[in-house]
């Protein structure tokens, strides 16, 4: 499997992670060579099977769906690179 | 003053509840073995409330209101959320990260009565198999400071292994604890999937990701997990079950054994010494009366491209939450928003990571999904069904843990070679089944490790096996 430009500047994009020139041919031999390992499964016949995307059959227990009075806001956003009067700030959205 | 941090987990409960020591002592015993260990770099934090918590066990085992792990002091891979604590994950990202949470393993423990140290070195955001991709720079491992101790969790690894702590918690998504448990010389356990709630544990591969132990011995092991493990209503895949006396089972007399040993797989070792030391610690358990039966386990051979698929689409996904604006690494000078996330995932985020998620995110890509992750999924489907086939004639199945001993820093260079290095850990992980690491002998000074994988909930199976191989051989005291 090749990556062509494209295609990195394409997952670049959906995965928001800006991809540094110099080191994009290291990177694309890379993720190719990944590729190829992977690309073993296609020895295998697949067809009829169910895919499996989890190891537990029963796994959903969820919580009674309560509502509860805990706001801890003040303590989440310490955390936070930049907020103001309980807003997350960003760069502007709209001009 | 004997010294105390050799001590076995059990043998030190004992001695605190005897009053021959106490969890002061053994906390400054421990303290002051990790400052002369410091270039082993282990640890990214330590608590600078250690000593604070060793005089709360003291008093409370004065009392004796002692809980089970009273005033043991243990460490915690830096992925377990600490309220009021920094957490890393190894990473640039979350360099200055405070929880306003704890996750439930750590809060579990701290009310079993342990003493926490600090938080242990990892590869960032769990991703590696050497501990090389950690932002706070690699670990060595104590029995060769040029050598790797293995990874994801090579802090908690090294850090058991040269006794600067009594066990230590890990995680394992394809490999992390049981392949540098194997590489240091020590047990690790990677239990169930879903034995071990997540919640807290911050996020690799979530269908794969297990929080597990590192300890000296079975015994050790097994009683540490038991402290950690449980239903937790805040983790929807925790399963709702009792834990049994981990403890108990390891040293129950009443437990027959039928392994399963996987002749493709072992005759295809490519190491010989790796191969020989299979069939000597084979001897070892069939002299301890276990029975052996050889077993088929197909498409096993591809657990390693389909874990390369299904580890990076979760990690995509889960790791999609650093975005630069509610928690983690902002860049400086955004000029706008689409700049503030590419830039400030760019700079937070390590080479390895940041290959991981544009592998997932190409295999989740429109176009690709189906030829990649749902093609995974399906023979994820096929490899689980041939253990669930397997565990129908046998009790456990034994495999190496690692297709070598540890390597030198530096010296793997290439992913897919990196990768190869969980070719026998990752089964386990896609299936769900627990599975343990324990060490079975040397090359040239350097530990090898043999893994058992048990059928699912049967950790107290596991430890019982890995006890009888114990007290039938001495690897795990050298």
């Amino acid at each position: 499997m090749k990556i062509s430009e494209e295609i990195l500047n394409n997952i670049s994009s959906l995965s928001k992670i800006r991809i540094d020139e110099k080191i994009k041919s290291d990177l694309v031999k890379d993720l190719e060579s990944i590729l190829e390992m992977v690309g073993e499964m296609n020895k295998i016949d697949t067809s009829g099977i169910e895919p499996m995307s989890h190891p537990l059959e029963e796994a959903d227990n969820l919580r009674k769906d309560k509502a509860t009075k805990e706001i801890k806001r003040d303590e989440y956003q310490k955390s936070a690179p930049q907020t103001d009067d309980g807003f997350y700030l960003t760069p502007k959205v709209i001009e | 003053m004997e010294d105390l941090s050799k001590l076995s987990l059990i043998d030190q409960i004992n001695g605190l509840k005897s009053r021959k020591f106490s969890s002061m002592e053994l906390t400054e015993f421990y303290l002051k073995k990790i400052d002369q260990e410091k270039a082993l770099n282990s640890f990214i934090s330590l608590n600078e409330n250690a000593l604070k918590e060793a005089k709360k066990s003291d008093e409370k085992i004065a009392k004796n209101k002692n809980s089970s792990l009273e005033g043991i002091p243990i460490a915690h891979k830096d992925i377990f959320c600490i309220k009021d604590q920094i957490t890393t994950c190894g990473s640039k990202m979350l360099e200055n990260f405070v929880s306003p949470y704890s996750s439930t393993v750590y809060e579990k423990l701290s009310n079993s009565g342990t003493v926490n140290l600090g938080k242990t070195n990892m590869d960032e955001f769990a991703m590696g198999s050497s501990n090389e991709t950690s932002f706070f720079g690699n670990v060595l491992n104590p029995i060769d400071p040029e050598r790797v101790p293995g990874g994801s969790s090579g802090g908690s690894a090294s850090a058991v292994a040269a006794n600067l702590c009594s066990f230590a918690t890990g995680t394992d998504t394809g490999g992390s604890i049981r392949q540098p448990a194997a590489f240091c010389g020590i047990t690790g356990i990677k239990p169930t999937y879903g034995r071990v709630s997540r919640w807290g544990m911050i996020a690799f591969a979530s269908s794969l990701d297990q929080g597990g132990i590192f300890a000296k011995n079975a015994l050790d092991a097994a009683l540490a997990l038991e402290n950690i493990a449980g239903f937790d209503e805040k983790d929807s895949t925790s399963i709702n079950t009792k834990v049994p006396s981990f403890l108990n089972e390891a040293e129950s007399k009443d437990k027959e054994h039928i392994v399963g040993i996987p002749k493709d797989i072992i005759e295809n070792i490519k190491d010989d010494k790796v191969k020989n030391n299979f069939y000597e610690s084979l001897e070892i358990l069939k002299k301890s009366g276990v029975k052996v039966k050889e077993i088929d386990l197909k498409n096993i051979q591809y657990s390693l491209p389909v874990y390369y698929v299904i580890a990076p689409a979760e990690c995509s996904a889960n790791l999609s939450r650093y975005d630069g604006v509610r928690f983690g690494h902002r860049c400086d000078n955004p000029k706008d928003l689409e700049d503030l996330y590419e830039r400030s995932r760019a700079e937070g985020f390590g080479e390895e990571v940041k290959k991981r998620i544009l592998i997932g995110t190409y295999c989740l890509s429109a176009g690709y999904y189906d030829a990649y992750y749902i093609k995974a999924q399906k023979i994820r489907n096929l490899i689980k069904q041939s253990f669930v086939n397997a565990f129908k004639e046998v009790s456990s199945i034994m495999m190496p843990t690692c297709a070598n001993v540890s390597f030198k820093l530096n010296s793997i260079q290439n992913p897919v070679e990196m990768y190869e290095q969980d070719i026998y850990t990752i089964p386990a992980n896609l299936a769900g089944l627990p599975a343990i690491s324990i060490p079975s002998g040397k090359i040239k000074k350097l530990p090898l490790g043999i893994q058992f994988i048990g059928n699912y909930l049967e950790e107290g199976n596991l430890f019982n096996l890995s006890n009888k191989f114990q007290q039938n051989s001495n690897f795990h005291n050298e």
